[in-house]
């Protein structure tokens, strides 16, 4: 061997020594196809050089070197399946004036090509220049397919820690979910949380109460999404639907953008919808997503539900509290003893139904022969009635004791009432000032149910008045009546609690039976006569639960 | 519980706000109020440094995109600046560098809305 010759062997070598410690010293892919193209380049003065790596049976570019930008942009699509015969290929390296290409492989794979340009000195590749080159790639390929390794690592690396993220953003929520008991946070951190994983701008959160949608976040018009949803037919959906289904079965909804949309079960109901649009980094969303989204959702729809379920509870607790508070308002307001007198007898009745009505009378004695006697029924349940209520005795006490004329006081009262009712309440009222000594009785009905004068086995409707309390102040001042009654005159006062009393069948007491048990008991005592009225509605309503107060007051004249 | 504070300050025609501690599904209220309170003022040009921030839930990220529409929208942006590493692994796992500017300093972030205009 020339001495020149064993120069340049050993020069070849040290080369390679270099270049094997340099690319084994990194990992990195770049660096390590840097100083493969960047020793061939050094070592035969060459100018061009490309990398390209089968990807997908195919072969792409992976780097280059020595080329203007843009330059191998024409670079076709070119199958690894006997690619030295592509035409394609052969002219990709006519066009570029490249001359030589050598495989990178392993013993287990075909990882790529290294193709390099024409020599500087535009002379051919020597056979010592292809042995050099083989050997440097051999050592190369080492070194890349190491670095192809790290880099599938890092890949699953990165992976795992969106994975690890998801989880620790699903544990956050989790326990953050389980102390909020307010629908408007759950969805606003549910919608965070996901927007975040996702990258995505176009969402909405949709549940479904009574087959209508309700948003409750979106990024959407609202409107829109309502109609395009209408009565809830995804609801009928159980599993992720993806772009495809969506496009194919609800298109409306595809058209606003959504690609993607994930229902929320409780016990395998659908209960609510996440609905995503397309992700802004242009990734496809991955079995792993529609997981991590699904479970979002499973946390968020039961907590959803639980503040619901919270809510209801506290409304049916506030409620009972509230009826309880009217029965008592309602039970104070009423007299607490009859009163005994020698002219009359008096007997009254009443009982509040579970959902309170606003029955109430009244019997005061206004002086040493006048008495005054009221009967009414407040419109409305509950708290709201029995404050009205409340107001009417207030009104009724106060004006009593000015001694003004029965018509006069009839007037004040209904623009009081008028005055003091918001949302159309009313209130049907019949009062009366009875002589004791003379048993005058004058009267005004001002739209309640007739009391019945029972005299000589006929009765007479007490009609006389006006309009009910509450609806417009006093235009038509009311009208009184005056009676004369007599010895053994029964009347019977009642609210239409007695006459509108269900039966089981959703049958009316009815006017009808009142009258004609009133008239059979006429000779009876008041007390008798309310005992009769009292049981025969009770034979009649049995066990049927009354939603109205029942009152009634029977009175005769001795 | 761990601390949590925001802070908002005006540099020019941008607004910087200061984020510490820890910012999870709990905190994620007080950033929402910032947020609200730019928009309302109409301070769309917003830093957010976060030097002092020590960690960062999905919900908390949430909330930057659930507000950048809005801030691009009105030609204004949310860039961030001075992230400890750690914070930033976060951001990175999720993608957001491909989709709002991250700077070393508050200076350059700030100086940066100025050069747009």
């Amino acid at each position: 061997m020339h001495l020149q010759d064993q120069n340049s062997a050993l020069k070849n070598l040290s080369a390679l020594v270099d270049f094997s410690n340099l690319v084994n010293s990194s990992l990195d892919l770049d660096f390590t196809l840097n100083n493969i193209l960047f020793t061939c380049f050094a070592k035969l003065q060459i100018t061009k050089g490309v990398v390209l790596f089968v990807e997908d049976n195919k072969l792409n570019i992976k780097s280059s070197k020595g080329f203007v930008n843009h330059q191998l942009d024409d670079f076709p699509e070119i199958s690894i399946d006997n690619f030295e015969a592509d035409k394609k290929f052969k002219t990709f390296l006519k066009q570029h004036h490249l001359q030589y290409y050598i495989k990178i492989q392993t013993a287990s794979r075909f990882i790529g090509l290294i193709i390099l340009g024409e020599k500087l000195n535009k002379k051919p590749y020597l056979e010592k220049d292809k042995d050099f080159l083989t050997t440097l790639i051999n050592i190369g390929s080492t070194a890349i397919e190491n670095s192809l390794a790290v880099e599938r690592l890092k890949e699953i690396n990165k992976t795992l820690d969106s994975k690890i993220n998801q989880l620790s953003s699903l544990f956050d929520l989790s326990k953050e979910f389980s102390g909020i008991i307010e629908e408007k946070r759950v969805s606003k951190l549910l919608v965070f949380s996901v927007i975040a994983q996702m990258l995505v701008s176009k969402f909405a959160l949709v549940t479904c109460e009574n087959r209508k949608p309700k948003v409750l976040e979106s990024r959407i018009p609202v409107d829109e999404l309502e109609n395009v949803l209408g009565d809830c037919l995804l609801v009928g959906e159980t599993e992720p639907l993806d772009e495809i289904k969506i496009k194919e079965k609800y298109s409306k909804l595809w058209n606003l953008g959504i690609v993607l949309a994930i229902p929320m079960l409780i016990k395998g109901e659908t209960k609510g919808l996440i609905l995503l649009g397309k992700r802004l980094n242009n990734l496809t969303y991955t079995k792993s997503d529609i997981e991590y989204v699904s479970s979002v959702g499973g946390l968020a729809i039961i907590s959803i539900e639980n503040s619901r379920l919270f809510k209801e509870a506290i409304e049916k607790q506030k409620m009972e509290k509230d009826l309880e508070i009217a029965k008592n308002i309602q039970q104070n307001l009423l007299p607490s003893s009859i009163p005994k007198l020698e002219e009359i007898e008096i007997s009254a009745y009443n009982k509040t139904a579970r959902q309170v009505g606003g029955d109430y009378y009244d019997l005061i004695k206004l002086n040493d022969k006048e008495l005054l006697l009221a009967i009414a029924d407040v419109s409305g349940k509950g708290v709201q009635a029995a404050l009205l209520m409340a107001n009417l005795q207030a009104f009724l006490k106060s004006i009593v004791k000015q001694n003004i004329p029965l018509v006069h006081a009839s007037n004040l009262i209904n623009d009081l009432v008028s005055e003091n009712t918001t949302n159309g309440s009313f209130i049907t009222f019949f009062w009366g000032k009875l002589n004791l000594e003379t048993k005058v009785f004058e009267y005004v009905n001002a739209g309640h149910n007739p009391p019945l004068l029972l005299r000589n086995g006929e009765i007479i409707k007490l009609k006389k008045g006006g309009m009910i309390l509450g609806v417009m102040n006093t235009v038509i001042p009311y009208e009184s009546e005056k009676v004369s009654l007599k010895t053994d005159d029964v009347i019977v006062l009642f609210t239409d609690g007695i006459t509108e009393a269900m039966n089981t069948k959703n049958e009316e007491y009815s006017d009808e039976r009142l009258e004609e048990l009133s008239l059979q008991k006429a000779n009876a005592s008041s007390e008798e006569i309310l005992n009769a009225i009292i049981d025969d509605i009770h034979e009649h309503t049995w066990d049927a639960e009354q939603s109205d107060d029942i009152t009634c007051l029977v009175i005769k004249v001795k | 519980m761990a601390d949590f504070k925001v802070d908002m300050r005006g540099m020019g025609s941008v607004s910087v706000l200061d984020i510490r501690g820890y910012l999870d599904a709990h905190t994620t209220p007080e950033l929402e109020n910032a947020f609200n309170k730019l928009i309302d003022d109409r301070n769309y040009k917003v830093v957010v440094n976060l030097s002092d921030l020590n960690y960062i839930s999905s919900a908390g990220l949430g909330v930057f995109m659930a507000y950048i529409e809005t801030m691009r929208e009105n030609d204004g942006d949310i860039k961030f600046s001075n992230l400890k590493k750690d914070v930033y692994n976060i951001f990175d796992l999720l993608g957001f560098p491909m989709l709002y500017e991250f700077y070393d300093n508050e200076k350059d972030a700030v100086e940066k809305f100025g050069e747009s205009k």
